[in-house]
């Protein structure tokens, strides 16, 4: 091929994935057309030629910048938002769906109307907290995390969530707090002691992920080994950070509490969640007697998850 | 998973394209817009950003009519090819019945189609999915692009490097033009509605 006809084949090309958006690879194209246009003396009016590719460099320059500057979370149309809505929720159950319509719509960084759906669903006990702790990350999002603290001192008073859901919602708030480098301790809900200050160490993972929101509510174990082999045994989750699910065992239930030990491998966990009930192994990361406190004496366990 | 409702005796499912960046997934579904208006049963949503790059997904709803008693609907979607989106893309990945992967025939693409059936294979895997099991085309797009000179790779060569062991169905296509893109996305929903019917023994 004689340069003049490369030249051009490198110019067209250069054009072409400007044309398709292709940014890197045109500019490299163009790259190359000045290279060649360098290298070849009888090249007849290099400067001119080389000014003209420069423009177009620039032009490429100019549209990367401006890919780069856009918002990644701009506010959709209300068409587009119900697409979202409906589209994205998956469940039969209708408060369910409502809340996955809800998710999807934080995820796709609509957060106001995302805490519109989500202050309804407070009102339904089975998502109210799943509701809530969204209701957190959206303002944490949006960089109004003082809203929250405003927004659990009114669920305080609301009569709208039963102690232990309050203080699920003032534990992950707490953290998100904190992560903050914001200390504040805020009011407990009626009726529940300080005792659970020491639980959780912890943090709490705020960003919209899939797996954030599979708030586990309680577990089965099926114990394989040991005295209590075959039993199964229930808990309530007391506490949830990313991985890590945190349960009270009684005092009194001393075979269990000498048959879990740290390290140890639970096969055959059933997870039960209020969107999805799933299967999973985990290990035993952690297991402390509870010093203080109405659960006193009790066994605080925590489970890290390994896979579902 | 396709929502099968046996009373109303309806049918809905998924089919999403996809593909690596500026590969021309949206090109396909306006392409389908355009060309299948009576199938079309509703507006084409687009979530576009900054250089017409697909942000979140496009969504294109068509209906099929009554095949084997049930009034088949599918909503078509496709994902955002650009590598930073990956957890968008698995968003919109959820509850896939069958996948159109696009397939860039630009010699200079050729690692990153790679990259993004790789990709798709994780994301499905996620939903514990297998890319070997699910109903599954390759579409080899911009083939029209041979006629300006610019270096394509050959069909041959895109098969070894993509379709080698997953052989599935594959369409040359120009989505620009619409060559191959209808009879690409028939071969998907004929092969999404044949697995669907073994799943859900419907009919
Ligand atoms: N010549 C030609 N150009 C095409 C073809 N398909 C798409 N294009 C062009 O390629 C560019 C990208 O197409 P899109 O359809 O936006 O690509 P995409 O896969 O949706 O890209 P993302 O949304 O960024 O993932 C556009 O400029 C299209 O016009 C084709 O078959 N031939
Ligand atoms: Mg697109």
């Amino acid at each position: 091929m004689d340069i003049k006809t490369q030249l051009k084949s490198l110019l067209q090309e250069a054009e072409i994935y400007r044309s398709q958006g292709l940014l890197d690879e045109s500019k490299n194209r163009y790259n190359d057309a000045v290279e060649l246009i360098q290298k070849n003396a009888q090249i007849k009016n290099k400067q001119n030629l080389l000014e003209n590719i420069q423009k177009k460099i620039n032009l490429v320059n100019n549209i990367l910048s401006n890919i780069g500057k856009a918002s990644t979370s701009p506010q959709l149309s209300s068409q587009v938002q119900n697409v979202i809505k409906n589209k994205f929720s998956f469940s039969d159950d209708q408060d369910s769906a409502s809340l996955e319509g809800a998710i999807a719509l934080a995820k796709f960084g609509q957060f106001e109307s995302a805490l519109k759906e989500f202050n309804e669903l407070v009102k339904k006990k089975s998502v109210q907290i799943i509701a809530a702790k969204n209701i957190i990350r959206c303002y944490n999002a949006l960089n109004l995390i003082d809203e929250a603290v405003v927004q659990y001192e009114k669920w305080l008073s609301s009569g709208l969530f039963p102690s232990e859901h309050l203080e699920k919602i003032r534990f992950f708030l707490e953290n998100i707090l904190e992560r903050k480098g914001n200390k504040k301790i805020l009011p407990h809900a009626p009726n529940v002691k300080e005792s659970q200050d020491s639980i959780g160490n912890e943090s709490y993972d705020s960003r919209f992920e899939d797996e954030e929101f599979l708030d586990i509510s309680s577990i089965t174990i099926s114990l394989d080994k040991g005295p209590l082999k075959g039993k199964l045994v229930e808990f309530d989750v007391s506490f949830q950070s990313a991985n890590i699910i945190s349960v009270i065992i009684p005092e009194k239930d001393k075979k269990l509490i000498e048959n879990l030990v740290i390290g140890a491998t639970l096969n055959n966990i059933q997870f039960y969640s209020p969107i999805a009930i799933f299967k999973g192994n985990g290990v035993i990361s952690a297991k402390t007697r509870i010093q203080s406190g109405p659960k006193k004496g009790n066994y605080r366990m925590d489970i890290k998850v390994v896979s579902t | 998973m396709a929502i099968f409702n046996l009373k109303k005796r309806e049918i809905d499912c998924k089919i999403v394209y996809y593909g690596p960046g500026r590969c021309g997934k949206t090109t396909n579904l306006e392409y389908i817009y355009k060309a299948f208006k009576k199938q079309v049963s509703g507006e084409m949503v687009s979530i576009k950003t900054e250089g017409d790059r697909t942000l979140f997904f496009d969504f294109l709803p068509i209906g099929l009519g009554k095949l084997k008693g049930c009034d088949v609907r599918v909503q078509l979607y496709t994902v955002p090819g650009q590598v930073q989106y990956k957890s968008t893309r698995k968003l919109v990945l959820k509850g896939v019945d069958g996948v159109v992967f696009v397939a860039d025939s630009l010699k200079i693409r050729y690692e990153k189609n790679i990259l993004s059936l790789k990709d798709l294979q994780q994301n499905l895997k996620d939903y514990d999915l297998s890319i070997f099991k699910i109903p599954l085309v390759m579409q080899y797009n911009k083939r029209d692009l041979a006629e300006k000179n610019i270096p394509l790779m050959s069909i041959e060569k895109m098969e070894r490097d993509l379709n080698q062991q997953l052989k599935v169905p594959f369409f040359e296509a120009s989505a620009i033009t619409g060559q191959g893109v209808g009879a690409c996305l028939k071969k998907c929903l004929m092969l999404t509605l044949q697995s669907l019917h073994k799943q859900l023994k419907w009919g």
